[in-house]
């Protein structure tokens, strides 16, 4: 496994709605094992930007290279791509018919194909990784917010993605959880997955991010790593947006 | 005014409700209820008409009659100090003498009652026929469901994929089959196809029209079933790479089932009580099999017997949809919470 091998790599991506130009050219590369965290204001497309990497939105135009694939390429089964990639969402959209060792298995067993024993076995290592072994049985609505998206992301690992998107995953936390949820994702940060978080933890990203895309108005204004973005940022913008949240 | 004396010498408005604190009002005292109770006795022993086709100045002194007692009641029933139980009681006594009423003064031949309208010998010899509607009946209803839930399953599915073309032709198929009464439908397949060499048996009539009509009603509720389904809930099953068939599948459809059995069940039996409409082209279900016995043996019991199934059928039915639909309700305020 080469650690400089490039995961994902943007080429001028262009997102509009309608006439809303969010997206006005984003370039970046991100490697593997790194974690890179994307940050800045309500409206700045840092979300977009996200969900336009495994096309849960549409790109305008543009190229988005997964693993040196261009998936933007017509007729490309995007489905196998988003099998490799593992997303958490801010509301943590589990499926609520089910209970939480059956979110887990439900993509391995219908996508990988693997049977339910194997998938139950897989899926309450997972439980364990999360620290929820024993609310394997419940439903969502029986479990906290924190509990919700710790069995989220464990439902996301179930597949064995190679990379993990993060997209505000403890804005709808209670302050109590959110703690909870970002322990999990240091430990996974730690272990050398390589991870996309659009998030303001000030404190998870000095300790788990590599690198920090700040975004204003549909560009990457500023990168680098926590330190140089924090403590010696060189945009008025970056700086302004900072001070806010500090 | 300066603000001392404005708070000095305002009077309070509640001012005269605290002067009646203790009172109480005329029509809630018990010997205003007692007297009134004791007119309404002598009202009825000396004033109300004899047993038989009352004249019409007779027919109003009944009227006036009633009309004190329902005021009597309402008082009471208006009354906060009064227990249910009372207000229960109040309410069969008013039923009571609706009944009682309408038994003394319309001339309808309730001695012949058990003769013309429950009359087992006549139901006896009805019955093989009775049977075979009521087999029909069922018939009709269960292949009218089943049509009409492929069907509007089917629609549903198309109109979640929110193509603009196709949702106009579903929009205009559910607009004009919920606008087709179903017996109009029904005469048109069954009367009119024929001459254009489109031939349907009685039978398949009933069914075709029965379950297009419902068909659009399902469609809708289907429709109503995934639209509850938050858009969150399909990102996440893509994200983990599931396809669109598996989404509908494993994501979609067992949600908006939960959503939509209440409001199925709930039409499904409006669709059953629907099937009496094909009676219309000669099918002969329960309704029509009832009356072809009556004119047949020249006695409504039949008839009569046939309305006390409907009942029998539906009221269980109607009981258990609303059943359904308050489980809903509470299990989803549980999940809000």
């Amino acid at each position: 496994m080469n650690k400089s091998e490039v995961m994902i790599e943007t080429v001028d991506l262009q997102k509009y709605f309608k006439d809303l130009h969010v997206l006005k050219g984003i370039n970046t590369k991100v490697t593997r094992s790194e974690v890179v965290a994307v940050m800045g204001p309500s409206g700045s497309g840092k979300s977009t930007f996200l969900r336009c990497l495994n096309r849960m939105e549409e790109p305008t135009s543009g190229h988005i290279y997964v693993e040196g694939i261009d998936i933007m390429a017509p007729y490309i089964d995007i489905n196998k791509v988003r099998t490799e990639i593992g997303m958490v969402f801010q509301s943590f959209n589990l499926f609520p018919h089910l209970n939480a060792i059956e979110n887990i298995k439900l993509a391995p067993m219908h996508v990988r194909k693997i049977s339910d024993k194997e998938a139950t076995e897989r899926g309450m290592e997972l439980l364990d990784k999360v620290g929820l072994v024993e609310k394997a049985l419940a439903y969502p609505e029986q479990l906290s917010g924190g509990q919700q998206q710790r069995i989220a992301i464990a439902r996301a690992l179930a597949m064995q993605p190679q990379i993990m998107f993060f997209d505000e995953p403890t804005s709808a936390l209670d302050p109590e959880m959110i703690g909870e949820v970002l322990d999990v994702m240091r430990r996974m940060a730690k272990e050398g997955m390589t991870m996309i978080v659009v998030s303001h933890e000030m404190g998870f990203i000095k300790e788990a991010a590599g690198r920090i895309l700040f975004m204003a108005d549909g560009v990457i204004v500023e990168e680098g790593t926590p330190d140089e973005i924090f403590n010696n940022s060189q945009h008025q913008r970056t700086q302004d947006f900072l001070s806010k949240i500090l | 005014m300066t603000q001392d004396n404005n708070s000095m010498e305002t009077p309070s408005r509640l001012a005269d409700v605290k002067a009646k604190v203790g009172q109480i009002p005329l029509i809630r005292k018990s010997q205003f209820l007692y007297s009134y109770l004791a007119f309404l006795v002598v009202y009825g022993i000396f004033l109300l008409p004899s047993k038989g086709s009352p004249s019409p100045v007779e027919l109003i002194i009944v009227a006036i009659y009633f009309l004190l007692a329902i005021v009597w009641a309402a008082i009471v029933f208006s009354d906060e100090l009064k227990s249910n139980k009372l207000k229960t009681a109040i309410a069969f006594g008013i039923l009571i003498l609706l009944g009682w009423l309408y038994y003394m003064y319309s001339t309808a031949r309730w001695s012949e009652m058990s003769q013309l309208f429950f009359n087992v010998e006549v139901i006896r010899k009805a019955w093989p026929y009775l049977v075979r509607g009521f087999w029909t009946t069922i018939f009709l209803a269960i292949a009218a469901a089943i049509i009409s839930t492929i069907l509007g399953l089917l629609l549903a599915v198309f109109r979640s994929f929110n193509s603009p073309v196709l949702n106009f032709f579903i929009v205009l198929y559910v607009d004009v089959f919920r606008a087709i009464p179903i017996i109009v439908l029904m005469m048109v397949i069954y009367y009119a196809f024929p001459f254009m060499n489109i031939r349907l048996s009685a039978i398949m009539s009933g069914i075709v029209a029965l379950g297009l009509n419902s068909s659009a009603y399902v469609s809708e509720i289907f429709r109503a079933g995934f639209l509850s389904i938050k858009k969150g809930q399909i990102e996440a099953a893509h994200a983990l790479g599931l396809n669109a068939m598996q989404t509908m599948r494993l994501v979609i459809l067992p949600q908006a089932f939960q959503v939509v059995i209440p409001p199925l069940v709930g039409n499904y039996v409006a669709s059953a009580k629907d099937t009496a409409l094909a009676s219309s082209i000669s099918i002969i279900e329960l309704l029509k099999a009832g009356l072809a016995q009556k004119s047949l043996l020249a006695n409504p019991s039949p008839l009569i017997f046939v309305t006390v199934l409907y009942m029998v059928m539906f009221v269980p039915l109607t009981q258990f949809s609303g059943y359904l639909e308050k489980k809903m309700q509470s299990s989803r305020r549980q999940v809000n919470v």
